[in-house]
């Protein structure tokens, strides 16, 4: 899901404008996801990203999120155009660390066309590249990322513990009540992080956890669509939670779903009328006036997971480029009032509603 | 009878008004002035005659600063006075009225302004100026322009602009030399008149009996000397 | 101190009696002052506004990347942006498009567009991004999309939403017109697009113009820049934004210097008219003087009421002359543009900044000159003795005062020596610098000379014969010479410049005429909307233009700026067939040029035009490397041709070593001979046919010739102006002179009436005068502007703008001129004798004032 729907609206508007618009590939259920050829990039799909959120852990002890995430966009630009430089791909890298000891995400953005290896999204396996920012994937499955923000410096290696996790129907994930509403999407829960965190000169190893989500589509989000609740938890006795719902304009619910797959690999979803989200706190924002359910209890089925943030001010305010502001933020979970793992939560359209 | 009343007034006859000593002026190789000595007294008024080119005009530039002597000096009222520093020319504007035979007004200003420079530059008020203009005969022409008026009017605003600072020293170089005989006979009278009321002294040079015989005293000069004139020739 | 009261009253006085002459002393300085401001006030208007919108471009950029050529590889682009110590590399494709539909209207309408990743730019030009309509982001990226300054809104009359057409050699290009730019330097006419697609629109594939390069925070800008240019080798340049300011302050320094000095010209006059109104107004009051004198003013204090005269004269006329000057130089930029017509600075529209220095500056000057001018007259007016300064006639002693036969002298000889003398820094310094002492130092001589002349003339005439007036008006003329002279500086300043002007542009047009005779030997000229077309065209389109029916022959030539010194401007490099049997055919080759057998095989044979001797030293027999081709690859200069076209410097070659140099096979222009017979109108139809006729900028040879006169004439429009201007003031000050000579001599007139002259004689008598003394002046005006315009055709032109010319004299212009003066000389006696005789003659003598 997640900022891809931003980006969608951002860039696809006028395509008729291009002399010859680019067919794209339709998301079509029944497909078999094959790796390491569905790790790499897809570019005949208008839109696909690698989205990297987690926690760790510094040497004193004290938690941190973090969110790498790299998108690949194919715009609608002729395809005849012969310059290298004709924008049929961008490249779009964004990071954030959230440590409440600074009390406000710190984030860094990049947005560059493909081409001239400078930026790149490769097709086989995961490979893709901003400049100097990079996410990569060894034939071991592990993956190697590196990005030098402006205000810090993070070099993973994230060690994949669990197999991944198709989400939807083996990988078809439906986003709204009509079919063609959908996209590829797996996940790798549990991954182990090792690496280091620059900042300020100060370099620091750091271990934790991520979740990596790999999402392909061509399709636009319901026009009805004001947002969305997003999580995903790495949750501490080995399964895997994820739950989304779309909020329709009218205040009420477009879409929902969650998966959670359990240590030994079971799998249970929950349909739309299965899960529900209930906002419990609000944080405002001084800065774009918006209220955030930052604290918020889900039910899935007949599960209730209660949500903290790690702290409130986790909006990512991306006006100057892309023009979205969302909060996307570490967060700690309760199953049913005990205490049952750290995950990543994302809540969109609060400033107002996302022009489609 | 003006001489014997001058000469009553106690101590003017101590200091001269004027002295030459010994004063020599050469002009392009011909000397017209050599070993020239002379004393005025103080109130007198005297014409200075004499032949053409004998040195009447020279006596008087060099007594006015105009053109300096060769040799020789002169004083006035006990003060050196040599022709060109700041100091003579201030002395000379304070001591020294001139009245010229081509009248020289100044044609850009009026008459009033032309008989208040001389009060400018001494630095005294200009009140003094309009009763001048009056006493001269021009009351009511203060704001008139030089070309407005006649010769002899000119000569009047000339007098006028002699007097006007009370200086101690009148010099007079041919003044009725450019008018009529009548209007000359006017103006020497007003000129007489005008240094008699104001206690002033008086050299004036003329070739004009007339003129001269308004005077006090009435020297000859030669190149060498001023000599009074006999008793005859004064009358 | 003067008593202030006394001060006013002389100084109301003089003005009460004098106006006109105190007019046209404030006249003067203000037109020299006003012209001075006016130019300075464009040049900087201009360069500042040029250099700004340049600097615009590369924005934030530590380091520009270009080519010697005008476009260069774009795998360099990834090369650099990661080279160690680059931050950020941003890529940009500059197109220099016409614009067909202002083709009918204006010479070379060229329109640049930049094609810019907005990705990468984002962080250097910022300003230079494309603003898309609301809802239609995507647009910075559309490839039929441009946006546009809002100075090329205006000029184009376009508003978003609008196509533009423009051009690229032979091929038309429609874009949208997406929107504005974030922030464009005001008055900067540009056009942003996305570079992938200008590459594609354009035809420039793999093709960049340059990249702005973003340091490293602690890269040593200056090390990295040597480091990166060794790498890089001889065919790139690396340019720091100075670089560019320099540049562009060389590319037009020489015309705006000869601006320059034309207006100090004026001022020079006008300075001299001064002097001279000083002279006369003296002697005419050297009696009143003396009298102030007696009546006890001080020397000093005569010294100061007579420059406080001049300096109030001077005050006056340079406030009004910087008023004057603001509004001139506010209406030239309106309806002629910053270069004035001179085309240097395309594509801004400069606003005029009062610039409070240099206002303070040129009112200084002008004042200045003013108290210098009457510095001379009064201090000799406080020197004399006042006895005899009250007599009479005594005027002209004081004119010994200004006979300074050693200053003329030495001014002369110096004159003569400068110009033996080199350029300094690439401008005539030593040149201008002749024609001042020439011009001092005739002036200076001028009393000798005048009395000289009329000496003769009256000995020569026999006064039986020629009556009395002609005897006492030489008389007067040689015996008062000094008196004349200074009448006659105006006239003999004025016309010289006026004759040396002439001569110089005369011999510049005729030449010129000439030299296009010899550069156009073709029957049909064609090339597209605009010149130095980056595209222009292709092979294809060559062929269909060759195989056109009635062309009997055509020479396709490439032109392509090339950069060989990044402190220079570009060079022009024009490819074409050349007979190396016999250059002279297409080149007006001004020396001898190398015979094609000393031509060693593997060398490449080069033309270089004279400035190309002057900027970069080149001469007939050097072998050189150019940095636009292998290093190993020889070429050999065999010969010097002379280009009135392009002051920085260009170079021929042969069209097929260009090609297999470069591999570019596109063609700017074309030169077509016809067969004979053959109607140029039926070839224009049948090129007009073609499927890209449409571009096509066709025209017969007798009208590119008729078109580069115009644009010749254009460029000199300026100069024309100035030298009316000159030749104005200088009348004015004949007038003055005159006028104030007539009232100084008033007792003489008064003296010939009681002779028994009558009015109307003494009318001939002064309008004889005037028109002796005015044909004198002429004569040694003629004289010096003919020495004058020696040194500007022969020095100052070589060496400001690199290339020589041959001397030829419009006698038939001279001649109307020389009338013109002269009837104004003998108008102006004759106007002011009439006021002069006119009232108190009589009284005058009586006076004796």
């Amino acid at each position: 899901m997640r900022y891809f729907w931003i980006l969608l609206g951002w860039l696809i508007l006028q395509g008729s404008l291009f002399s010859a618009p680019p067919q794209f590939a339709p998301v079509l259920p029944g497909k078999i996801l094959d790796f390491p050829q569905d790790a790499g990039a897809h570019p005949d799909y208008r839109i696909e990203w690698w989205y990297v959120t987690g926690w760790l852990e510094t040497p004193a002890g004290k938690p941190l999120g973090f969110q790498i995430t790299f998108f690949r966009v194919a715009t609608q630009a002729d395809q005849d155009n012969p310059s290298h430089f004709a924008p049929k791909q961008l490249i779009v890298a964004h990071a954030a660390l959230s440590d409440p000891a600074i009390g406000k995400l710190q984030h860094d953005q990049k947005v560059v066309r493909e081409g001239f290896d400078l930026a790149y999204a490769r097709t086989g396996d995961t490979d893709v590249r901003l400049d100097d920012w990079f996410l990569v994937r060894e034939a071991d499955g592990r993956y190697h990322t590196q990005i030098e923000a402006e205000d810090f410096t993070l070099a993973f290696s994230l060690t994949p513990s669990q197999p991944l996790m198709l989400q939807g129907e083996n990988g078809f994930s439906r986003k709204g009540p009509r079919m063609e509403q959908a996209s590829y999407y797996y996940s790798e829960p549990h991954l182990q992080v090792n690496g280091t965190i620059s900042r300020q000169g100060k370099t620091m190893p750091v271990t934790g956890s991520a979740w990596l989500d790999r999402e392909w589509s061509s399709e636009y989000l319901d026009p009805d669509a004001a947002g969305w609740d997003w999580i995903s938890s790495s949750l501490d006795d080995g399964s895997a939670l994820m739950a989304f719902q779309i909020r329709g304009k009218d205040g009420g619910t477009i879409w929902a779903h969650a998966v959670l797959r359990d240590a030994s690999g079971q799998i249970r979803t929950f349909a739309p009328d299965q899960v529900s989200f209930h906002p419990e706190r609000t944080w405002h924002s001084t800065r774009t006036q918006a209220d955030y359910p930052v604290a918020t209890r889900i039910r899935t089925g007949e599960t209730e997971w209660q949500i903290t943030p790690l702290m409130d001010d986790q909006e990512l305010d991306s006006r100057r480029s892309s023009g979205a502001v969302y909060w996307e933020g570490a967060v700690t979970l309760t199953r049913d009032g005990k205490p049952a793992g750290r995950g990543y939560m994302e809540l969109t359209g609060y400033v107002k509603p996302l022009s489609m | 009878m003006h001489c014997v009343i001058n000469y009553t007034i106690p101590g003017m006859s101590l200091t001269p008004v004027l002295e030459l000593h010994n004063l020599g002026k050469t002009y392009a190789n011909r000397q017209v002035l050599s070993g020239l000595s002379h004393s005025f007294a103080a109130g007198e008024y005297v014409a200075i005659m004499g032949d053409s080119g004998v040195g009447k005009s020279t006596l008087l530039n060099l007594i006015a600063g105009l053109d300096s002597p060769d040799s020789g000096e002169i004083r006035i009222e006990g003060e050196h006075l040599s022709a060109e520093d700041e100091a003579a020319t201030r002395l000379r504007r304070k001591y020294l009225g001139f009245i010229f035979q081509a009248f020289h007004v100044l044609p850009q200003l009026t008459l009033l302004q032309n008989v208040s420079l001389p009060l400018l530059l001494n630095q005294l008020p200009l009140d003094r100026a309009p009763a001048m203009l009056a006493a001269v005969g021009l009351q009511g022409r203060e704001q008139d322009f030089p070309h407005q008026l006649s010769g002899g009017e000119l000569q009047r605003v000339a007098v006028a602009r002699a007097l006007v600072h009370r200086p101690r020293l009148i010099l007079a170089d041919e003044p009725t030399g450019n008018l009529d005989q009548d209007t000359a006979r006017e103006i020497l009278h007003l000129i007489r008149d005008e240094i008699k009321a104001n206690g002033a002294s008086a050299i004036i040079v003329t070739h004009s009996r007339a003129a001269a015989e308004t005077a006090d005293k009435i020297l000859i000069m030669d190149r060498h000397s001023l000599t009074p004139a006999s008793s005859e020739n004064r009358t | 101190m003067t008593p202030p009261l006394l001060t006013r009253w002389l100084l109301l006085g003089e003005w009460r009696s004098h106006r006109l002459q105190s007019v046209v002393a404030v006249l003067a300085i203000t037109l020299g002052v006003a012209l001075g401001f006016t130019i300075h006030l464009i040049n900087t208007a201009a360069v500042s506004e040029f250099s700004a919108a340049t600097r615009s471009l590369s924005g934030k950029s530590d380091l520009t990347v270009r080519a010697t050529r005008y476009t260069f590889d774009e795998l360099l682009y990834p090369r650099l942006a990661r080279y160690a110590g680059v931050a950020q590399a941003s890529p940009i494709l500059e197109i220099t498009a016409g614009v067909p539909a202002k083709a009918k209207t204006m010479h070379n309408p060229v329109f640049k567009i930049l094609g810019m990743d907005g990705f990468r730019a984002i962080t250097m030009t910022p300003d230079l991004l494309g603003v898309p309509a609301e809802g239609k982001p995507m647009d910075t990226l559309a490839d039929d999309a441009i946006f546009l300054s809002p100075a090329a809104m205006e000029w184009l009359s376009v508003k978003q939403g609008d196509t533009i057409e423009v051009s690229t050699g032979a091929k038309r290009v429609q874009l949208r017109v997406a929107g504005g730019l974030a922030r464009a330097h005001p008055g900067q006419r540009i056009g942003v697009m996305d570079i992938g697609a200008a590459q594609w629109r354009f035809d420039q594939p793999g093709q960049l113009s340059r990249i702005e390069l973003k340091l490293q925070p602690g890269i040593d800008p200056a090390a990295f820049r040597a480091a990166l240019g060794e790498a890089l080798g001889p065919s790139y340049l690396l340019t720091e934004s100075e670089d560019d300011d320099a540049r562009i302050h060389t590319m037009s320094r020489a015309y705006r210097i000869n601006l320059n000095i034309l207006a100090l010209v004026a001022l020079f006059t006008g300075a001299f008219l001064i002097f001279s109104g000083q002279v006369l107004s003296t002697i005419r009051r050297r009696s009143q003087l003396a009298l102030l004198r007696v009546l006890g003013m001080s020397r000093r204090q005569i010294l100061r009421q007579l420059l406080l005269e001049s300096a109030l004269l001077g005050v006056l006329g340079s406030l009004l002359g910087l008023g004057l000057g603001y509004l001139l130089a506010a209406a030239a930029l309106h309806f002629l543009g910053a270069d004035l017509g001179a085309g240097f600075f395309p594509g801004v529209a400069p606003r005029l900044h009062l610039d409070p220095l240099a206002a303070v500056l040129y009112f200084l000057l002008g004042t200045g000159i003013t108290i210098l001018g009457g510095l001379v007259p009064a201090w000799e007016a406080a020197r004399t003795h006042p006895a005899p300064a009250l007599k009479s006639g005594s005027e002209y002693t004081m004119l010994t005062a200004l006979r300074v036969p050693r200053l003329a002298a030495v001014c002369l000889l110096m004159g003569l020596v400068f110009t033996a003398l080199p350029p300094v820094n690439d401008l005539p310094i030593f040149g201008y610098l002749a024609i001042v002492l020439l011009l001092i130092g005739s002036i200076a001589a001028l009393p000798y000379l005048c009395g000289l002349f009329f000496a003769m003339l009256s000995r020569l005439s026999n006064p039986d014969q020629t009556g009395a007036l002609v005897t006492l008006a030489t008389t007067r003329l040689s015996n008062a010479s000094g008196l004349a002279a200074i009448a006659l500086g105006g006239v003999l300043v004025s016309f010289s410049l006026m004759v040396a002007m002439a001569i110089m542009v005369a011999s510049f047009r005729i030449s010129l005429d000439d030299w296009l005779g010899q550069v156009l030997p073709a029957d049909v000229y064609l090339h597209s909307t605009i010149h130095q077309d980056i595209r222009g065209f292709t092979l294809e389109e060559q062929q269909a233009m060759a195989s056109r029916n009635g062309v009997a022959r055509v020479d396709f030539i490439r032109s392509v700026p090339v950069t060989l010194d990044l402190a220079k401007p570009a060079i022009t490099l024009l490819a074409r067939p050349v007979a190396l049997d016999n250059p002279g055919l297409i080149l007006p080759l001004t020396g001898a040029a190398l015979p094609s057998g000393d031509i060693p095989p593997g060398t490449i044979p080069i033309w270089i035009s004279e400035a190309m001797v002057d900027l970069y030293g080149f001469r007939t027999g050097d072998r050189i490397t150019l940095p636009f081709a292998d290093s190993t690859q020889i070429f050999i200069v065999v010969g010097i041709w002379r280009d009135y076209g392009r002051i920085f410097g260009a170079m021929q070659m042969q069209l097929s070593d260009y090609r297999r140099l470069t591999g570019d096979d596109h063609a700017s222009d074309a030169a077509l001979w016809l067969h004979p017979g053959t109607a140029f109108d039926t070839v224009a139809t049948a090129l007009k046919a073609l499927p890209f006729g449409e571009t096509l900028e066709i025209m017969e040879t007798g009208r590119v010739r008729a078109a580069a006169l115009r644009q010749f004439d254009r460029s000199f429009a300026v100069t024309y102006l100035l030298e009316l201007v000159a030749i104005g003031v200088g009348l004015m000050g004949v007038a003055a002179s005159f006028s104030a000579q007539t009232l100084t001599r008033i007792r003489e007139f008064g003296m010939l009436r009681h002779i028994g002259l009558s009015k109307r004689q003494i009318y001939r008598m002064l309008t004889l005068e005037g028109s002796l003394l005015g044909g004198f002046g002429i004569l040694a005006g003629f004289l010096l502007g003919t020495g004058i315009s020696l040194i500007l055709v022969f020095i100052v032109n070589p060496q400001s703008f690199h290339w020589t010319m041959q001397l030829h004299l419009p006698w038939t212009w001279l001649g109307v001129m020389a009338l013109a003066v002269l009837a104004a000389a003998a108008l102006t006696a004759f106007l002011a004798s009439r006021r002069a005789v006119s009232g108190d003659v009589i009284r005058a003598v009586r006076e004796d004032w």
